[in-house]
């Protein structure tokens, strides 16, 4: 499919969706999204990161943890991964607060091959021993039963470590997309799907609709808190043939939409005007700059303009900050 | 050999499968692979009957392999591995059902998108039916064709152009594409020598000697278990020295932790250590 007349469908889908009045669950009171500095990758922020969890009331003591990064494959010159930096203090932040087993886990979208993702010398080398990396691609599944209607499948195969776990982080890098304009916190989620049931790339997903699949993993999949990678994100032509763009900050919070909209805000774009986190505000809170209370640093500090393909450049807004 | 095929055996679970990693349930294909790489390392056929039982039973009515018996109709392109194995086994009948579903089952192709400057009126075989052909289950699928007497067949001759499109103009194979707005995108080691494997004797020389020219002369760039072994296995297919590769290769396999140990990628370094022809005719 051309990526105009995705563009265009995904827009008549918004549309439909706004008609049809989708359960909306919006709490009355504003998301908290915290921004926390990170000027580059060389510091430890795991006391800091702990100290916003425990404001936005995350309880991890005795708890089993997941965090779930965004490995999709690795290039030498492009910023394509979650940093192994903010993983490690993402994973020691959850130690720091009592959780009894801390879990990276992830279903690499394009590489079978577990050792450029979270099985890679270079991750488990910084992080706690304690700290277990998981390949969600290869082991076991369960079938959990599709809580959304856009794809059509009655059942996803949700890597076991994510089902058994008792809180699910979303830790994904801030990026163009080059067929959803940005990839974040909701678009992460296809990483709980083993590629042995959805291929690499997750093709079925594709075929099923992006948004639609975004979507329909946003209802069936509980998150409870997002971290967003912002220390430098990608520009242009995400999510792999994209360039390196700065803005060295870590976007926190427990509600995945405020997240990526406040993300969204930060990299010029107009999160009401991309059709898929349109639909997602009819059942999830955050998507208006309203729904938001930004807290840590000020936003105007990192927001900027992501270059992005031309069929996005009607998405941008602002300035928000 | 005998330790590491030891080590091996050691994540088998009693009358079933194997699992990929320790603590997990059996699945396809890491059973698959510990059956082959039993079978590449002379291991008597008794200890690898119990994974055959059960690989069998992972066979639907229309010849399709699934993940695991819970979830049928789940990973179908494991057809083609459990093909492979039903050869080197002489499992006749099983062979045939998954030889017919494999010919059944078609990628789809599209227009040609002149940003990709690739064939995609192209078929081959997909992870998921009803989506595209890519670069590893066309492989796999070719690998178990030629090695059942099949490499004439139209399907497979198609298979082999696709992967051919797909090649990297300066050497080795993606996941998928070779390049995306006329930048180049990376090799992959796994899946070059997959289908540097699935192409020998079967293809030109003169159009796969880059890639082969590529893991060779970039070898030291492979760290990975799964890297190495299809380096290796690639390598040796075409009678190039993988004297440096396999050393590594031991070395690494002699040195992993459990928490490290994903059973298929082992079983693969087992076969490629072996340089016994599992995947080639």
């Amino acid at each position: 499919m051309k990526r105009r007349q995705f563009l265009k469908d995904a827009t008549l889908l918004a549309n439909a969706a706004a008609l049809s009045g989708i359960a909306q669950n919006v709490p009355p009171e504003p998301c908290p999204v915290t921004l926390l500095a990170m000027p580059d990758y060389g510091r430890d922020l795991s006391r800091e990161i702990a100290a916003i969890m425990l404001e936005d009331g995350l309880k991890l003591k005795g708890k089993k943890v997941l965090l779930k990064p965004n490995f999709v494959e690795a290039h030498p010159e492009r910023p394509i991964n979650t940093h192994i930096a903010v993983i490690a203090g993402a994973s020691h932040a959850c130690l720091r607060l009592g959780a009894a087993e801390v879990i990276v886990g992830e279903a690499s979208g394009h590489r079978r091959d577990p050792w450029f993702s979270v099985l890679n010398p270079s991750l488990r080398g910084i992080l706690d021993k304690k700290v277990k990396c998981v390949d969600l691609n290869h082991g076991d599944a369960v079938s959990v039963t599709n809580a959304g209607r856009g794809t059509g499948l009655p059942v996803f195969y949700v890597a076991k470590p994510i089902a058994g776990a008792d809180i699910l982080i979303s830790m994904p890098k801030m990026k163009t997309h080059h067929w959803m304009a940005v990839t974040l916190c909701l678009k992460n989620l296809f990483g709980v799907l083993p590629g042995v049931y959805y291929g690499w790339p997750k093709n079925l997903l594709h075929f099923r609709g992006i948004d639609n699949s975004i979507l329909d993993l946003a209802r069936t999949i509980k998150v409870h808190y997002n971290i967003i990678d912002g220390v430098v994100g990608m520009e242009g032509d995400g999510p792999i043939m994209g360039k390196a763009k700065s803005v060295g900050t870590l976007v926190l919070s427990p509600f995945p939409l405020a997240a990526d909209a406040t993300a969204a805000r930060l990299m010029g774009f107009d999160p009401q005007r991309i059709p898929y986190l349109f639909q997602a505000g009819r059942f999830l809170p955050g998507l208006k700059q309203e729904a938001v209370v930004i807290r840590g640093e000020k936003p105007a500090r990192f927001a900027g303009q992501f270059d992005c393909p031309e069929e996005f450049r009607g998405m941008r807004g602002g300035p928000f900050f | 050999m005998a330790p590491l095929v030891v080590r091996l055996t050691s994540f088998f679970l009693p009358a079933i499968g194997v699992p990929y990693y320790k603590g997990d349930g059996p699945s396809a294909e890491p059973t698959f692979l510990a059956a082959l790489a039993l079978f590449a390392s002379g291991a008597p056929v008794e200890r690898a009957k119990p994974l055959l039982s059960w690989a069998q039973t992972l066979q639907s009515p229309d010849g399709s392999v699934s993940v695991n018996p819970g979830h049928r109709g789940q990973g179908l392109w494991l057809t083609a591995h459990a093909a492979i194995v039903f050869h080197h086994y002489g499992f006749k009948e099983n062979l045939k059902w998954a030889q017919d579903f494999l010919l059944s089952l078609r990628s789809v192709t599209i227009p040609n998108d002149p940003r990709l400057k690739q064939d995609n009126t192209l078929a081959g075989w997909p992870w998921v039916p009803g989506t595209f052909g890519w670069v590893e289950p066309t492989a796999w699928s070719l690998i178990a064709l030629h090695l059942s007497g099949q490499a004439g067949h139209p399907r497979a001759v198609e298979g082999r152009k696709l992967l051919l499109d797909r090649r990297i103009p300066s050497g080795g194979w993606n996941y998928g594409n070779p390049n995306l707005d006329d930048k180049e995108l990376l090799p992959f080691w796994d899946t070059t020598g997959l289908v540097l494997t699935a192409l020998c004797g079967q293809a030109d020389i003169d159009r796969l000697r880059p890639s082969l020219d590529l893991v060779e002369k970039r070898q030291d760039k492979i760290e990975s278990l799964c890297g190495l072994a299809w380096a290796v296995i690639s390598l040796q297919s075409y009678g190039r020295d993988a004297g440096r590769l396999r050393t590594r290769l031991r070395n690494l396999m002699g040195s992993m932790a459990d928490e490290d140990f994903h059973v298929g990628n082992f079983a693969l370094g087992l076969m490629a250590l072996s340089q016994k022809k599992v995947f080639t005719a």
